[in-house]
């Protein structure tokens, strides 16, 4: 659990990628402070930081002496959240590594139907 | 001194919650029951034995229990004060040497623990008396334990008195402890250099003090009262534990 | 009973000026700084650099020569409430004569007002500690694992740990990081804990003291600590030329290859400057940082020697 990123951080991901591949269903609790520190061995302070983020964005919601709770909404939230950020975290990248080898940008479109075509024809 | 406990808030104030007493470093310094208070039973029986072994050499040389001849052997036998004085300066070191350490880690404070440990040396003194005192009950209640042996009632006990007895157990064991303890904090508080220093600076007064009797040695010997040794064991006693104190009272640990 | 309370605001721990010199040499100097109340605060350093003295100051095993020392608001060594709200179990403890465990599970409880049996049952049985043996003849592990009982199961307001990992295997590590935050998270406390490794106990941490030569260098958060470094790694020439002008703390080097771990935050303007001489930049971690401050890792230490190739060698052009 280290990409250099601040640690609470990286919880935060963690829980949201969750509630993004629908692992924790709107609604439903998501691990307590304790058991996420226990698993990933990380100080429970830390561990609370990642979840109030999670919070501040509306994702997650508290309810009193039960826990954590997926909030409504919050899936669909993130995955816009995410196609928005699509371009700069994937194509961006993408597109420099092949300016850098020589390919232009048909040739990479190219690739990626290819590479589609592999994914859907095992 | 106990835990307060009206503190509900798990705010500031609940974290000091009050320090260990006096009495919890008792509990720590006989917290190995069986050493504490079995090994001196069976020190006393080793020594009641080994006076058997004794007697009956003697018996094998012609000697006959109850006559004027065996008495006088058996009662003049200081068998127990040579056993007991061990045992008891090896627990007054170990009640300082490796326990403090231990108490300090555990959270206690060191006037607590100080305070506990003289407990603890009362508390073992006053049993060895109490013990002292049984037996020498036994003994005479046995008729000799059956066979003619003297444990307790021997001329250094007292001869038989139960108050003396009691005394010089009591003041004797007290004494060899606090001495012990003594020592053990000269070595907590400045290593080797500590205990040398002290048995060194003892040595010194005791030569003083010889030097200044000697002259005078018939007179304090025809004057000799058998109290001065009470009083003697209680200097002992005091000058021991007020060194305890202040050796530890600003020791750290290491 | 005498009783202080400190201010609220008071922080778990203060140092102000504090030096601590044994007969030639000072083990501490100047020393200053605060530990905020229920925070988990690593003490790097290399050996030698001051850490167990300043933990022994804490818990009031010792006295400063200099400087004034502040738990909870109150001098450890004479205010005896605040001895008793530290737990700081020595790496080289002393335990009297026929000692066994059960003794001091049952002495214990007497000494710490929050001790909890389940806890220490917990992990004595994790641990696998034996009872019938003397504690003196226990291995170097087993004392480690015992330390850790004693410290965790104390739930004392402040508890130290003096490199509790010495002599326990990766799998008995991995318990007492377990058991350390989950009983944190179910009951907030201070602690301290002194350690080399860094890259293994890096996630327990909030905060990072580095010593020195008995100075602190360093003393931040964690996150703090690794936003005050980044490194550049790539061809040596390329690296050599982008951090000529840099704060470099360390430079390692790998065949023609370089790493530099350089001091302050990552500008655009380095990171564009590096990907087009073909070098690459990112986050330092704690690790590299506190190495950078002359903390060796000692030899041996799972994960360290590896990781550090590992990272020097990520700038290799495929």
């Amino acid at each position: 659990m280290d990409d250099g990123r601040p640690i609470f951080q990286q919880i935060a991901d963690q829980i949201a990628d969750g509630i993004a591949a629908g692992a924790y269903p709107e609604g439903t609790q998501v691990p307590s402070t304790t058991e996420l520190s226990a698993f990933h061995r990380i100080n429970p302070a830390t561990v609370g930081k990642g979840v109030n983020l999670l919070v501040e964005r509306g994702l997650l919601h508290k309810r009193r002496g039960l826990g954590m709770f997926v909030s409504d909404g919050a899936r669909a939230s993130l995955l816009a959240a995410r196609t928005a950020a699509f371009a700069r975290a994937y194509v961006r990248p993408l597109l420099a590594e092949a300016r850098a080898l020589g390919l232009s940008t048909d040739d990479v479109h190219k690739i990626v139907d290819e590479t589609a075509d592999e994914r859907s024809t095992p | 001194m106990t835990a307060s406990t009206h503190d509900l808030a798990p705010t500031a104030t609940h974290r000091l919650p009050g320090a260990p007493s006096a009495l919890d470093v008792v509990h720590l310094q006989t917290a190995k029951r069986f050493m504490t208070f079995a090994v001196p039973l069976l020190t006393l029986a080793l020594v009641l034995a080994i006076s058997g072994v004794v007697a009956g050499v003697f018996y094998q040389l012609g000697s006959r229990p109850g006559t004027e001849e065996w008495v006088a052997n058996s009662r003049n036998n200081p068998g127990v004060l040579w056993a007991l004085p061990g045992f008891l300066g090896y627990y007054g070191v170990q009640s300082v040497a490796t326990t403090f350490p231990l108490a300090l880690t555990l959270g206690a404070g060191r006037r607590a623990f100080t305070a506990g440990t003289l407990l603890f040396h009362g508390l073992l003194s006053a049993y060895i008396a109490l013990v002292g005192l049984v037996l020498l009950g036994v003994e005479k209640a046995t008729d000799q334990w059956f066979v003619g042996l003297y444990l307790m009632d021997v001329v250094v006990l007292g001869g038989g008195d139960p108050l003396r007895l009691v005394t010089v157990l009591f003041l004797g064991s007290l004494a060899v402890m606090s001495a012990g303890a003594a020592f053990a904090a000269a070595w907590v508080r400045f290593a080797a250099r500590g205990p040398m220093a002290l048995a060194l600076g003892t040595l010194l007064v005791l030569a003083a003090a010889a030097l200044l009797l000697a002259s005078q040695a018939s007179a304090v010997a025809d004057a000799f009262q058998l109290w001065w040794l009470a009083a003697a064991a209680v200097v002992v006693i005091a000058l021991a534990c007020a060194a305890e104190h202040l050796l530890l009272r600003r020791a750290s640990v290491r | 009973m005498t009783r202080q309370t400190p201010l609220a605001a008071a922080p778990a721990v203060r140092l102000r000026g504090v030096g601590r010199r044994f007969r030639r040499t000072d083990a501490l100097s100047d020393v200053t700084l605060e530990v905020p109340e229920g925070v988990v605060c690593g003490l790097l350093g290399r050996n030698g650099a001051g850490k167990t003295t300043l933990m022994s100051l804490l818990a009031g095993h010792g006295q400063p020569s200099s400087g004034s020392v502040e738990v909870f608001g109150a001098d450890p060594f004479t205010h005896a409430p605040t001895t008793s709200a530290v737990s700081f179990v020595r790496d080289d403890q002393r335990y009297p004569d026929d000692f066994r465990l059960p003794h001091l599970l049952a002495v214990a409880p007497r000494f710490h007002a929050a001790w909890s049996t389940e806890r220490a049952a917990e992990l004595v049985d994790a641990f696998r500690l034996p009872g019938r043996t003397d504690v003196k003849k226990y291995s170097r592990g087993q004392l480690s694992a015992l330390g850790i009982v004693l410290g965790l199961a104390s739930r004392a307001p402040l508890t130290v740990f003096d490199e509790p990992y010495l002599g326990l295997d990766a799998g008995a590590r991995q318990v007492f990081y377990r058991q350390l935050v989950t009983d944190l998270a179910e009951h907030p406390r201070t602690v301290v804990v002194s350690t080399h490794l860094v890259d293994e106990m890096e996630a327990l941490l909030d905060r990072v003291v580095v010593l020195e030569g008995g100075r602190v260098v360093r003393d931040s958060t964690v996150d703090e600590a690794r936003a005050a470094a980044y490194t550049v790694s790539g061809p040596a020439a390329a690296v050599d030329a982008l951090t000529a002008r840099l704060p470099v703390l360390a430079s390692h080097r790998l065949g023609g290859l370089r790493s530099a771990t350089v001091e302050g935050e990552l500008t655009d303007e380095v990171d564009d400057a590096a990907r087009r001489a073909g070098a690459q930049t990112g986050p330092a971690s704690l690790q590299e940082l506190v190495l950078a401050h002359g903390v060796e890792p000692e030899v041996g230490v799972p994960g360290v020697p590896a990781s550090a190739a590992a990272r020097a060698s990520e700038g290799v052009p495929a």
